[in-house]
């Protein structure tokens, strides 16, 4: 189960969000995987070279802070990845076909993991 | 006048009828483009201006001011989408009414239990205004 203890992943090089810092706090092994692959995922999306993607990435962050800090609650969360998702799909199918798959990880896929791994960690640290 | 005056002549004259029907349907094209890039941000000001009336914290519910605005909406969209002149553009509306009946649903749900908060507001808006910029190809 995730707890507000003490730190125990590696710090990495780039500069730690509000978010960052919340997902850290989680030391259970058993969600610890799903958080690293977020955070990797989530970070190599902030830094693509296509605005969308970035866009996406931001966003997507940004209303997992609102909802760590009650300012919205888990159906908002949902309906705002249903809306990024819609938008989104147009996107993935437009890219070429080497492209989509990459494209498909660093956006549907993230907002996947956000919902259905991420959220019900934050929800109990609340 | 001589067969080869002639025959230049009739060339000269079917190109410069190509031209002008060429120019013609591009300044059509335009013209109707942009009406229609007319009817979708009057679109996205309808869904903001909604937003707007219903997404308050702390507001009572109206239910029956509500489905009037709905109503209106829903009637708005349909014309739109049976106005739009470029067949290319209609399913780009669909997609827009789409998002305007999520919308009205959830505001609906959360309005009628009194769940709205600024942030809930605030970031409908703004994914109003990014759905509605793809939609123009922004």
């Amino acid at each position: 189960m995730p707890s507000a203890g003490k730190t125990k992943r590696k710090k990495s090089s780039r500069k730690r969000s509000e978010l960052d810092s919340a997902l850290d706090q989680v030391t259970d092994e058993s969600v610890a995987a799903s958080m690293k692959e977020f955070q990797d995922l989530l970070a190599q999306a902030k830094g693509d070279t296509s605005e969308l993607i970035r866009q996406n990435a931001q966003e997507l962050e940004e209303r997992l802070v609102l909802l760590k800090q009650k300012k919205i609650d888990k159906e908002d969360f949902n309906f705002f990845v249903e809306n990024q998702k819609r938008d989104l799909r147009v996107f993935v199918d437009s890219q070429p076909a080497q492209s989509q798959e990459r494209a498909e990880k660093l956006t549907l896929h993230i907002l996947e993991i956000a919902a259905t791994k991420i959220v019900p960690v934050l929800i109990m640290m609340i | 006048m001589n067969p080869n005056a002639a025959k230049d002549l009739i060339v000269r004259n079917a190109f410069l009828c190509a031209a002008a029907v060429v120019i013609t349907s591009c300044g059509t094209a335009t013209f109707s483009k942009t009406g229609s890039d007319a009817q979708i941000e009057s679109l996205r000001n309808f869904e903001l201006a909604f937003i707007d009336e219903f997404a308050v914290p702390g507001k009572r519910f109206n239910a029956a001011a509500f489905d009037t605005k709905l109503n209106q909406g829903n009637a708005k969209f349909q014309q739109a989408i049976s106005d739009e002149k470029f067949t290319a553009r209609r399913p780009v509306l669909v997609d827009l009414k789409g998002q305007f009946d999520a919308d009205a649903a959830h505001l609906r749900s959360k309005a009628s239990r009194g769940k709205v908060t600024p942030a809930l507001a605030s970031e409908m808006k703004k994914d109003v205004n990014k759905i509605y910029d793809h939609a123009l190809g922004r």
